[in-house]
């Protein structure tokens, strides 16, 4: 085995607590539903785990903060930098206010915040979505261009007959093609989506395997 | 202790043994005999194109929690994010990584970090190639594209967690003209990325990625272990439903009903 064992303790650790919290997913309750002790253990590991995803979220600003002042400072795309930290900056500060007037206010109040979130966030986000619309319309169109197999012929087929068929006023009068559809949706979809989720299922199991026994080890400690 | 727990610890304890077996005997019989995926052959040449030509990879991992399902995906993505660094780490411009989620941001400038002090060349290491480019999806994709824009970079390797955002990541990749190599577990971003991607890696394919760039003996063994647990899979489905035909499922659902 490909074993690093250059950090022992937090190999240790590791390890350790990834088995701990297994054992505790497949006897962390009898049968009548109880918790058991291994299933307490391993609810205290995973709360832990939220709270220093939850920390985390603070190293990340910090990261992201620091690439773009390094960008402002190397002049390389300066000014989408600057933007960006100026209105992380902003939108820092208004969360902080607003935090500070619940406290001294006893009630809590977070109108700039969430306008903040619904008129500059929200519709921003949602012209990337038509963007997105644009972009998938384009690379439907580019794709038997780019890859002309068999594979690629019935994608496209399948992915038009669907789209047809659930036209309403299509469906209303082609019965058959909306019943194709619908076995579309019912039968070789869902086969389909079963067979990958299971490949995907091996494959997370694999990596959890790798990782009990410190054969991967994404961390340094 | 129910049955179904035991039965999951049986399979979990099965598939280890699998794999530590194929690892010992791997060691006394050296050959790799994996079949030929084309999107790890474009990628092999385009890390050894860097390398010559002095561009950039870039490499995402996705936004995917660590405390969720989704984090295992993101592990094969550090496991591969490890091998690029160790085969293009010499070029002009080291591979750049970002991610949507900050835990998995902090183990990426770890991941950058520990595997330059490895290949003892850690002067080579700058830590604002391992990047957070977004919290929320969109904002994810929308950080990503100026890497995918920038020149240098001539290959792009998605590997991770990913919604359906992916696609303008991908499509920007494409109208650059650069090397587009994506896997996800998420169903409705493979589909997108079977559209939008020039390599796109079909279901299990993805957490193959490590055997395939050299990330360790235990990564061909557990695939190895993958495909023999594939065929007692199928085989039980196929049980499944000859025992359905001939009606006596009902038979075998009371049995074992009560006891799951």
């Amino acid at each position: 085995m490909n074993l690093k064992l250059k950090s022992p303790v937090s190999t240790s650790l590791a390890i350790g607590v990834g088995i701990v919290v297994l054992l505790g997913y497949f006897f962390g309750g009898d049968p009548s539903g109880e918790a058991t002790t291994l299933g307490l253990v391993r609810a205290f590991l995973l709360q832990g785990a939220i709270v220093w995803a939850a920390v985390a979220m603070l190293v990340g600003i910090f990261n992201l903060a620091s690439v773009h002042l390094a960008k402002i400072r190397s002049n390389e795309e300066a000014l989408y930098s600057f933007i960006l930290l100026f209105t992380l900056i902003t939108t820092l500060g208004i969360g902080l206010y607003d935090i500070v007037e619940t406290f001294t206010q006893q009630e809590i109040n977070f109108t700039r915040t969430t306008w903040v979130f619904n008129y500059i966030q929200l519709p921003i986000e949602t012209s990337l979505m038509a963007v997105l619309a644009i972009s998938l319309t384009y690379a439907a169109a580019r794709l038997l261009a780019r890859r002309l197999n068999l594979i690629s012929v019935v994608f496209m087929g399948v992915v038009l007959m669907l789209l047809i068929g659930a036209v309403p006023q299509v469906a209303a009068q082609a019965t058959i093609l909306a019943e194709i559809r619908q076995w579309i949706l019912r039968v070789p979809t869902i086969a389909g989506a079963r067979g990958i989720l299971l490949g995907i299922a091996l494959g997370t199991i694999a990596t959890g395997v790798r990782i009990l026994t410190g054969s991967d080890r994404p961390y340094t400690g | 202790m129910t049955i179904s727990g035991l039965i999951g610890l049986a399979f979990i304890i099965a598939f280890s043994g699998l794999i530590i077996l194929f690892t010992a005997a791997k060691r006394q019989q050296p050959e790799s005999g994996l079949r030929k995926i084309p999107a790890f052959s474009k990628l092999r040449r385009a890390i050894g194109l860097a390398v010559e030509a002095g561009s950039r990879l870039h490499l995402s991992i996705g936004r995917g929690n660590l405390t969720g399902p989704e984090s295992a995906v993101a592990f094969v993505g550090l496991s591969a994010l490890e091998g690029m660094i160790r085969s293009a780490s010499m070029g002009d411009n080291p591979p750049v990584a970002t991610t949507g989620d900050p835990s998995l941001a902090i183990l990426t400038r770890d991941t950058l970090s520990s595997t330059y002090r490895d290949i003892g060349n850690i002067e080579h290491y700058d830590p604002t190639t391992g990047q957070l480019a977004g919290f929320t999806p969109f904002s994810y994709a929308a950080g990503t594209l100026p890497i995918i824009q920038d020149e240098k970079t001539t290959a792009h390797i998605l590997l991770g967690h990913f919604g359906i955002e992916v696609a303008l990541i991908t499509d920007a990749g494409e109208r650059g003209g650069d090397l587009t190599l994506t896997g996800t577990d998420n169903l409705p971003a493979q589909a997108i990325l079977y559209a939008t991607s020039e390599e796109p890696l079909i279901g299990e394919e993805v957490y193959a990625s490590g055997a395939y760039l050299n990330a360790g003996q235990m990564h061909i063994a557990s695939l190895r272990a993958q495909d023999i647990f594939r065929w007692v899979l199928i085989v039980v489905i196929i049980l499944g439903v000859l025992l359905k035909l001939m009606g006596i499922d009902q038979i075998i659902t009371d049995i074992f009903g009560g006891l799951l």
